[in-house]
C-alpha cells in the first residue's frame, strides 16, 4: 500500500514548514508532496499531484482557502488551517468540519490526524452530505465580508500628474461638464470621466442625491436649502460661496420634516 | 468655475425670498414711527391728525417695502446696504408725492400752484428720509450684529468640534489593541524559527519586543519622537518580512535630523499597516514598502509611505481609520497636517503626510 499524501497551503513559509515539521513527528508515514503559497498555487498542485489529504490556510491571497477547497471539492480530506478568526471557526465548528487554529497544538493536530486516518482507512465517502452546501455558504460569506462596503468609499481622480485618492466623505459635490464630471471636495476640483449617472448608482444614497439632472451633491455638506424662481431652488454649502441648482422635480427632498 | 447648468451665479433679477418678508418687529417698529411722525407733523399742516397719520402710515410702509425688496435683490451692481439706502431715500420722495397728486387727481400743475401742497411734502418727504434713514442704519447694524453672533457661535462650535476630536482620537489611541489575528500569526511564526534553532529567533524577538512595547497604550503622547515611530514601524516590518519574506521588500530613510521631531505615535504605523492590509497582503506577488520623511520647504515636513501593492479598489473601507489619522495629526500638529492619497502606476498607493512642527522658541 503507497503512503499517504498531503498537500500545505499557507501564504506565510514559516507556518507551512512549522505544520510539515509537526505532522512529521505525528504521522511520519504522511509524505507531504507539496507546499504551496496561495489558494491558485493549491489546486494546481492539487490536480498535479492528487494528495489524499490537504491543509489549506483560510486567508490566502488570491484565492482563499475556502474557495480551493470547493475546487477540489470530495476529491480530497480538506482540514482548514486558521488564525483566531471568529466567524470561520465558528463556522467549521458548526458544520462538523476539520479545522485548526494557528499556532497549532500538538495535541488538536494529533485528534485530526486520527480522524483523517480513519477516514483514508475507510476509504469511503462518510463526510456529511451538506459539506458543499455549507462550503458554498461560507465562501459567500467571506466574499461579502471582504467586499467590504457596498457603496463608493474612494474616487480616483488626476490632480496635476497624480492620481488623488479622495474620501467620499471630504466629496462636496459631483457635477456633470460637457464630456466630463467635476468631483467637487474638501481639497479643491478635478475632473473624472465616470459619467455622473454611473456614479449615482455607486454612491450611498443616504448621503449623496440627486438635486439636479447634472448635479449630485453630498448631503453632509449641505447647509441649507432656498427656494429660487418658479418652483426651483438652490442648496448652499457648508463654508463656500457657490451655489447648486436644484431642479423642480427635486425640490421635495428639502421639504421641512 | 465653469459657469455651466446648476451653479446659480447670483445673477441679476434673482430673489432671496428669506430677506423679503419684514419682521413682525419691522413692522411693528414701522407702524410706530409712522404714528409718532403724524403726532410730530400735524401742527405743522392744515390737514387733520387722520390724514396725516394716513399719509404717514402709507409713506413708512412704502420705505419698509422699499427697504425690504432691495435687500432681498441678489444683484451685483451695488453693495446691498447701498441699495436698502437708496431704496428708502427715493420711497421719501415719490411716496408723498404719489399722496400728493392723488388728494388733487393727478393734476401735477395744480400741486406746485398749491404752496401749501408743496409745503407739506417738503416737510413730509425730509421726516420720511430722516427717520426712514435711521430705521435702515438700526435694522442694518442690527443685522450685522447678529451675523457676528452667528460667526462667533460657529467659530466656537467649530472649536470645540476640534477639541473633541482630538479628545476622541486619544482615547481611541489609548484603548487601541493590538490585534489578535497579527499576534497570534506572529508568534506561531516565531515559534517555528525557535523550534526549529534558527539563528533569526532572536532578531525577531527583538521586533516583536520593540512593537509590542511601541503599540501599548500609551499616556506619554507628548515625549513621542519621529525616531520612535521609525523604530516602531521598523520593527512592524521586520515581522511582517519574517511572515513574508518572499512577497515583501521594504525601505525605510527618515532624514536623521528628523528623529528628535515630536511626533503622534502609531501615525505613520497607520500607513504601513494599510500598505500590508491593502496593497501587498491580498496579492500574490505581493510588493515593495517605501517610508520616508525630509524636511521641505519652510518649516515643513513632509512624509511619506508608498506600496508597490494591488491598490486600493473604490470599495475599500480606510476611510474611518484615515481620518481618524487626520484627527490625531491635526490636534498635534495646529499649525497644518493633512494626509493626502494618491494611486501609483502601474499600480500600489502613495500616502503624503505633510505637517508644520511649531517653530521651537
Amino acid at each position: 500500500m503507497s503512503p499517504p499524501t498531503a498537500l500545505i497551503a499557507d501564504d506565510e513559509p514559516l507556518l507551512r514548514e512549522q505544520l510539515a515539521a509537526q505532522l512529521a513527528r505525528l504521522w511520519p508515514a504522511l509524505q507531504i508532496v507539496g507546499q504551496a503559497r496561495n489558494g491558485r498555487e493549491a489546486v494546481e498542485m492539487f490536480e498535479e499531484l492528487r494528495p489524499q489529504v490537504a491543509f489549506l490556510d483560510v486567508h490566502m491571497p488570491g484565492m482563499n482557502g475556502v474557495e480551493a477547497a470547493r475546487r477540489i471539492g470530495r476529491r480530497a480530506e480538506v482540514v482548514f488551517v486558521t488564525a483566531f478568526d471568529q466567524y470561520a471557526v465558528e463556522a467549521f465548528r458548526q458544520g462538523a468540519i476539520d479545522y485548526l487554529v494557528k499556532p497549532i497544538e500538538a495535541d488538536r493536530l494529533l485528534d485530526s490526524v486520527q480522524r483523517l486516518q480513519a477516514r483514508l482507512r475507510a476509504a469511503d465517502e462518510s463526510r456529511r452530505p451538506d459539506f458543499d452546501a455549507l462550503l458554498d455558504r461560507l465562501a459567500q460569506e467571506m466574499r461579502q465580508r471582504s467586499g467590504a462596503p457596498k457603496y463608493l468609499q474612494w474616487i480616483k481622480a488626476s490632480v496635476g500628474n497624480a492620481v488623488r485618492m479622495i474620501r467620499i466623505e471630504q466629496v462636496l459635490y459631483l457635477r456633470s461638464d460637457a464630456k466630463y464630471t467635476v468631483v467637487a471636495w474638501e481639497g479643491g476640483e478635478a475632473l473624472i470621466r465616470t459619467p455622473l449617472r454611473e456614479l449615482a448608482e455607486a454612491l450611498d444614497p443616504e448621503c449623496f442625491v440627486q438635486v439636479h439632472r447634472s448635479a449630485i451633491v453630498n448631503l453632509m455638506h449641505v447647509d441649507r436649502f432656498s427656494h429660487g424662481p418658479g418652483d426651483s431652488g438652490e442648496v448652499h454649502l457648508k463654508g463656500r460661496s457657490e451655489r447648486l441648482a436644484v431642479s423642480r422635480s427635486c425640490v421635495h427632498l428639502f421639504r421641512q420634516m | 468655475m465653469t459657469p455651466s447648468a446648476p451653479l446659480a451665479a447670483a445673477p441679476l433679477g434673482s430673489w432671496d425670498r428669506s430677506r423679503l418678508v419684514p419682521t413682525r418687529r419691522q413692522l411693528a417698529v414701522t407702524a410706530t414711527l409712522a404714528v409718532a411722525g403724524a403726532i410730530g407733523l400735524t401742527p405743522f399742516t392744515l390737514n387733520a391728525f387722520v390724514e396725516v397719520l394716513g399719509e404717514a402710515i402709507f409713506v413708512s410702509m412704502v420705505l419698509l417695502f422699499g427697504f425690504k425688496v432691495a435687500g432681498a435683490w441678489r444683484q451685483t451692481l451695488l453693495p446691498r446696504w447701498v441699495a436698502q439706502l437708496l431704496a428708502v431715500a427715493l420711497g421719501a420722495a415719490l411716496s408723498p408725492l404719489i399722496v400728493q397728486m392723488l388728494s388733487v387727481g393727478g393734476d401735477f400743475s395744480a400741486f406746485l400752484a398749491s404752496r401749501s401742497m408743496v409745503h407739506g411734502y417738503v416737510l413730509v418727504t425730509l421726516s420720511a428720509a430722516l427717520i426712514g434713514t435711521l430705521f435702515a442704519l438700526g435694522a442694518l447694524y442690527r443685522e450685522r450684529d447678529a451675523q457676528a453672533r452667528t460667526d462667533a457661535l460657529r467659530f466656537a462650535l467649530e472649536r470645540e468640534t476640534l477639541q473633541r476630536q482630538a479628545a476622541d482620537a486619544q482615547l481611541r489611541l489609548l484603548t487601541a489593541q493590538i490585534e489578535p489575528h497579527f499576534l497570534l500569526n506572529t508568534l506561531a511564526n516565531v515559534q517555528q524559527l525557535v523550534e526549529s534553532g534558527s539563528p533569526r529567533a532572536a532578531p525577531v524577538f527583538r521586533s516583536l519586543i520593540d512593537y509590542l512595547r511601541a503599540a501599548m497604550p500609551q499616556l506619554h503622547e507628548k515625549t513621542a519622537t519621529l525616531g520612535d515611530e521609525e523604530r516602531l514601524v521598523r520593527a512592524y516590518l521586520e515581522l511582517m518580512l519574517m511572515r513574508m519574506p518572499d512577497r515583501l521588500a521594504f525601505t525605510i530613510a527618515i532624514e536623521p535630523a528628523l528623529r528628535a521631531l515630536p511626533f503622534p505615535p502609531m501615525a505613520l504605523l497607520t500607513l504601513v499597516e494599510n500598505a500590508i492590509r491593502h496593497g501587498i497582503d491580498p496579492g500574490c506577488d505581493g510588493g515593495r514598502i517605501e517610508v520616508g520623511a525630509r524636511r521641505g520647504s519652510g518649516n515643513e515636513v513632509e512624509l511619506w509611505v508608498t506600496d508597490t501593492g494591488v491598490g486600493l479598489t473604490e470599495g475599500a473601507g480606510t476611510g474611518s481609520g484615515l481620518r481618524n489619522l487626520q484627527e490625531r495629526l491635526q490636534a498635534f500638529f495646529p499649525s497644518g497636517a493633512s494626509v493626502v492619497l494618491s494611486a501609483q502606476t502601474p499600480h500600489g498607493v502613495r500616502a503624503d503626510v505633510r505637517v508644520t512642527p511649531a517653530i521651537d522658541a
